[in-house]
């Protein structure tokens, strides 16, 4: 991990919150480049690159969907949002707006990290070739062959479910929305959540130990699912 | 009176003009008196079209001077005039109720509106000075040792108490504010899976039984995982460590049953209901917490017209039974729409 040089940009209206960010990123790192508001938040984008971008959403000047649809026109630099837990709905607009992931408030330091590590690497990872074969944890699929095993536990999966495991095994450690599963597995057409959920929990039955208490794949409740990839 | 005084006035004219006016032109006096008297709605219509047909008959159906008629024609000339008092006093009445129900759809829009933007600026106010504290004490705590770690693990412990019990606020707010659970058909591996995701640190000394049926739960996954994550804490809470809890979640006919029971010291004395009251608190101050969470379990329930109840078990220790009844017919997985599969 080359993190030392890697430079996030803070996007937060609130000066302890601010504070509390940069000074555990810094600990951690990090160069830190602060913004509290969308203006600062737009021109330190475009004048500094940064390598990943933590935003809360509600900015004195606007909103914060506006910095994360501008930058996806010419950049593909993470951007984590933070959020409370009773605003599920902006955090789906703001991943389905092309955000990568979101830490729920309060959030420790160690989440803060793991989130920025995943979303750092998914950056790079887009860089190279696709690997034939994906590994998660204890999870491998061929995709050349179609297999999948748990440990030393081969598994059959039905197109759909092996559709869907192949699309979070691609973002290992990344929260993907109903939306974006449902538009890659059943077409732009499908709204209804609960083809969804019904094919996870089938797929969840096939290699959770105990589909109750997933070890692999976590339920984000009104957002959508997440491969641990730890 | 509205409509006494459009037949009034209508018999007047019919009296004034009667040298030179047809029948015809007289009964369409009254028609203008009822239609004018309708405005006010069925009753009045429908009086001033008996008045109407009174009077025409008493003033200008011979034999004059008499409720008598001779010929027989002006009966349909009395039941148009009823017709019309009925249908355009009814026409009216229903206008009155859809404006009624409109102005009362906009009230609603707007107290909703209004609640939601408090709530949210509440709960913004009060997440983000916890939020810097959880932070922050996360930081240090990474860096500390011995006492000063465990006494900055308390700070975070409680942090995340009070976020929890600001979430119960809200939600209870919310709910109790006539908001409408968002159905949807869930697996109850899910529900039970996201809810005891949220418990790790309260379930760390407790070993848990699950018999989960793989089956639908029609519900507001996001109220419901607050709803569960009451319940289990509530167990965890009131039983002494290394006491087993045990969730067991299937269908009961047209409904989900939800069912958390323990093997801890049962409910307090006293009707099993009362632990559902607003700031209820079982044994002592001990346990913690301001009496909401299960409140909060009711409200919800109640909000999905659902139902929960509080009873002992045999042998000792607490069961919660809770009932989503389906709102629809759960859906039929067989008509999944086009299949694109791409194979990759």
């Amino acid at each position: 991990m080359t993190a030392a040089a890697d430079t996030v940009l803070v996007v937060e209206d609130e000066a302890p919150m601010r504070r509390f960010l940069s000074a555990a990123l810094q600990s951690h790192g990090f160069r830190v480049v602060e913004a509290s508001t969308l203006g600062t938040a737009q021109r330190i984008a475009t004048e500094q690159h940064p390598d990943a971008i933590l935003l809360d959403l509600g900015l004195p000047d606007g909103d914060g969907l506006t910095l994360v649809r501008d930058l996806r026109t010419w950049s593909s630099a993470p951007v984590i949002v933070l959020s409370a837990r009773d605003r599920e709905d902006d955090k789906v607009t703001a991943l389905d707006a092309g955000a990568d992931d979101y830490l729920t408030k309060p959030f420790g330091t160690s989440e803060l990290l793991a989130r920025i590590r995943v979303a750092l690497r998914h950056s790079r990872a887009q860089r190279v070739p696709d690997d034939p074969v994906l590994a998660v944890g204890a999870i491998r699929i061929d995709q050349a062959r179609h297999e999948v095993n748990v440990g030393e536990r081969a598994i059959h999966l039905t197109p759909i479910e092996y559709r869907l495991l192949v699309l979070l095994a691609r973002h290992p450690g990344k929260v993907l929305t109903h939306k974006q599963l449902l538009q890659d597995v059943w077409g732009p057409r499908t709204h209804q959540t609960h083809y969804l959920r019904v094919h996870m929990a089938a797929l969840r039955r096939k290699i959770e130990n105990d589909p109750a208490r997933p070890r692999w794949i976590t339920t984000e409740p009104g957002v959508g699912y997440r491969l641990i990839d730890r | 009176m509205i409509s006494l005084i459009t037949v009034g006035v209508a018999t007047l004219v019919g009296l004034v003009a009667a040298p030179f006016a047809s029948h015809a032109d007289q009964a369409m006096a009254y028609l203008l008196a009822i239609l004018v008297a309708a405005l006010g709605g069925r009753g009045a219509g429908l009086t001033a079209a008996v008045l109407s047909a009174a009077a025409f008959d008493f003033f200008f159906v011979e034999p004059y001077h008499t409720f008598a008629v001779a010929n027989r024609s002006f009966l349909i000339t009395f039941g148009v005039m009823v017709a019309i008092g009925i249908a355009i006093g009814s026409l009216v009445n229903r206008i009155r109720v859809a404006e009624a129900e409109s102005r009362e759809r906009e009230l609603r829009a707007k107290a909703e509106e209004l609640r939601s933007t408090l709530l949210s600026s509440v709960s913004h106010d009060l997440r983000t000075p916890l939020a810097v504290i959880t932070g922050m004490a996360t930081s240090l705590r990474d860096s500390a040792q011995g006492e000063q770690r465990e006494e900055l693990d308390t700070i975070v412990g409680e942090a995340r108490r009070l976020s929890n019990i600001l979430t119960n606020l809200l939600s209870i707010t919310k709910v109790e504010s006539g908001a409408e659970p968002r159905r949807e058909w869930v697996p109850l591996d899910e529900l039970i899976g996201s809810s005891l995701a949220r418990l790790e640190p309260e379930l760390a000394e407790h070993p848990l039984t699950l018999e989960v049926a793989d089956e639908l739960a029609h519900v507001d996954p996001i109220l419901t995982e607050q709803l569960l994550v009451n319940l289990v804490e509530n167990a965890a809470k009131h039983t002494p460590p290394g006491c087993a809890i045990e969730v067991q979640a299937r269908r009961d006919g047209s409904a989900a049953l939800i069912e958390i029971s323990d093997h801890g010291p049962g409910l307090p004395p006293g009707p099993p209901e009362q632990v559902f009251e607003k700031f209820f608190r079982g044994r002592g101050v001990k346990a913690g917490g301001v009496g909401l969470g299960l409140t909060v379990c009711k409200a919800i329930a109640t909000a999905h017209k659902g139902r929960i109840e509080a009873s002992m078990r045999d042998g000792g220790g607490a069961v919660f039974r809770v009932w989503f009844p389906d709102d629809g017919a759960p859906p039929r997985l067989g008509d999944a729409p086009e299949l694109l599969a791409r194979a990759s």
